[in-house]
């Protein structure tokens, strides 16, 4: 039973950990709404931890680059964002996080969600946080000494921008000129800076074809696509999803074989009571069926133990694994779950009868008073 | 002298709330993130009260657990299974509500610690209703 708890939980674990990466990746990137983002040349490493994680950074490069941008090929929007990265444990902050300003003019990220779900557009000194920000709309946060309000909270995503709060890019430069004046740790930040560029590509054109081109045509510029992203989720999840795989076909090499070394003695064990069941009128069926399904319904008992530890070690700590792989984490849907769970549990099911197929067949052919007088020495 | 199963393995569950915010899953004082005031003071977070707490929590149940080995009548059983039950709940009530942990979702105390002690608190719970309810 051990062994197919761990086979199962090894499997289901890759399974959550992967889907749940895959899923966080497409929700967040859904939920970003562009196809490329431009950032300052050598800061495509940053950005792209910022999306995955939010870990805050900050960066900038002059806002000409916008209008370059918007002048490409195959552009079919553009917006500049603003990244500033809050202090932690300080008395200017509220919390150490990624604050992302957006222009609600050119926006076409986080605007369609405030007409959604706010019906308005966001207001002098609101912010709409992510999904992990603490705080009950209506509160205030402090960053850089300035006051801000709460006035909606994102959707889970897994990703960076659950820790990320979105303010107007106009009230992030006000609260850069402010942030010397009120006492607070002084922001640098010019008014008009932006730290990246976000960009919608026009249907028809292939996304790393516009990359392609913005990169040649606008010097100090890189360009972070989403198969860079997913290239670097990949090799992060590489190690870890290795290790389990591994670890799950060692498990279940050695257990089959086993299980069937200990089911036959097993059977061996109980042979005088097989020989009774026989002599009072068992067909070879019934004992074949008794000792098989009982293997296929241990298998099954400890699949289902290793599925259920896996997931509340996994939903336990699941910010602490994937904070250390360093990837972003949704939960895949549950019908999508479901039908894997099943699969593993009927594998490990699969398995258990699959071991259990000799010592079932050996124990059905004994003639009943063979298998009593053996049984009785 | 036949030791009790259940009395054992609450020893054990008192002695991992004791240490883990302590060495297993350290709270964020352990790693010397203190809270700061504006005049420069140091002070202890949330986390930190939390962890103290856990200590006593830890502390009892292990004393629970480790009378509970020896006892053989069934109402002390049921009694001693009760009060480690309550302990469970607070190991729990401790992180989550009555003390809490530290705002910032990233910190060290909310990623490792606060589950780890959830976890414990509730096995804490299975154990010693088993343990009640045990003929």
């Amino acid at each position: 039973m051990v062994c197919f708890a761990v086979v199962a939980g090894s499997l289901v674990s890759t399974y959550f950990l992967v889907g749940g990466t895959r899923n966080s990746f497409d929700v967040g990137l859904s939920r970003m709404g562009a196809d490329l983002m431009v950032v300052p040349e050598g800061e495509a490493s940053q950005s792209e931890t910022v999306i995955l994680t939010g870990q805050p950074s900050t960066f900038f490069f002059n806002s000409s680059i916008l209008s370059s941008v918007q002048g490409i090929q195959g552009v079919e929007a553009a917006s500049g964002q603003v990244y500033i990265a809050t202090l932690k444990d300080a008395p200017c902050c509220s919390l150490p996080v990624q604050l992302i300003g957006f222009d609600p003019a050119t926006d076409f990220t986080i605007s369609p969600w405030l007409n959604n779900e706010l019906g308005r557009p966001l207001n002098h000194d609101e912010v709409i946080v992510g999904n992990r920000i603490i705080g009950d709309i209506g509160s205030s946060l402090k960053f850089y000494g300035h006051n801000f309000t709460i006035a909606g909270r994102l959707e889970p995503t897994g990703m960076g921008i659950d820790v990320s709060v979105f303010i107007r890019a106009d009230d992030a430069y006000t609260m850069a000129e402010q942030s010397a004046a009120v006492g607070a740790a002084p922001l640098s930040l010019q008014r008009g800076q932006i730290s990246a560029v976000l960009v919608r590509v026009d249907k028809s054109t292939d996304p790393s074809t516009v990359a392609s081109r913005i990169q040649a045509q606008i010097p100090g510029t890189q360009v972070v696509t989403s198969n860079a992203l997913i290239a670097r989720i990949t090799s992060q999840l590489a190690s870890a999803s290795q290790l389990l795989y591994v670890t799950t076909a060692a498990v279940a090499v050695v257990s089959v074989p086993l299980v069937a070394v200990i089911s036959t003695m097993a059977a061996g064990e109980r042979r005088r009571e097989i020989g009774l069941l026989r002599a009072m009128g068992a067909t070879r069926g019934f004992i074949f069926r008794i000792i098989f399904s009982e293997g296929v319904l241990l298998a099954a008992v400890g699949g289902l133990i290793g599925i259920g530890g896996s997931a509340v070690i996994l939903y336990s700590f699941e910010r602490l694994i994937t904070a250390s792989l360093a990837v972003p984490f949704l939960w895949p849907p549950l019908p999508e779950t479901l039908s894997y769970v099943g699969l593993t549990l009927a594998l490990a099911a699969a398995a258990g009868g699959l071991s259990c197929l000799y010592p079932a067949y050996t124990s059905s052919r004994l003639e009943p008073y063979e298998a009593i007088r053996r049984g009785e020495i | 002298m036949k030791l009790s199963l259940g009395g054992t393995i609450l020893v054990a569950l008192g002695a991992l709330i004791v240490l883990t915010p302590w060495y297993i899953f350290p709270v964020c004082e352990v790693f010397g993130d203190y809270a700061q005031t504006a005049t420069g003071k140091l002070l202890v977070m949330p986390c930190g009260y939390t962890a103290r707490a856990e200590l006593g929590v830890g502390s009892l149940l292990a004393l629970s657990g480790a009378v509970l080995m020896f006892v053989k009548t069934t109402e002390t059983r049921r009694a001693l299974g009760g009060v480690s039950t309550a302990l469970g709940a607070l190991a729990i009530a401790f992180p989550t509500a009555i003390i809490g942990m530290c705002a910032n979702p990233t910190h060290p105390c909310v990623t490792g610690t606060e589950p780890a002690l959830i976890l414990l608190g509730a096995l804490t719970i299975l154990v010693s209703l088993i343990v009640i309810l045990r003929r």
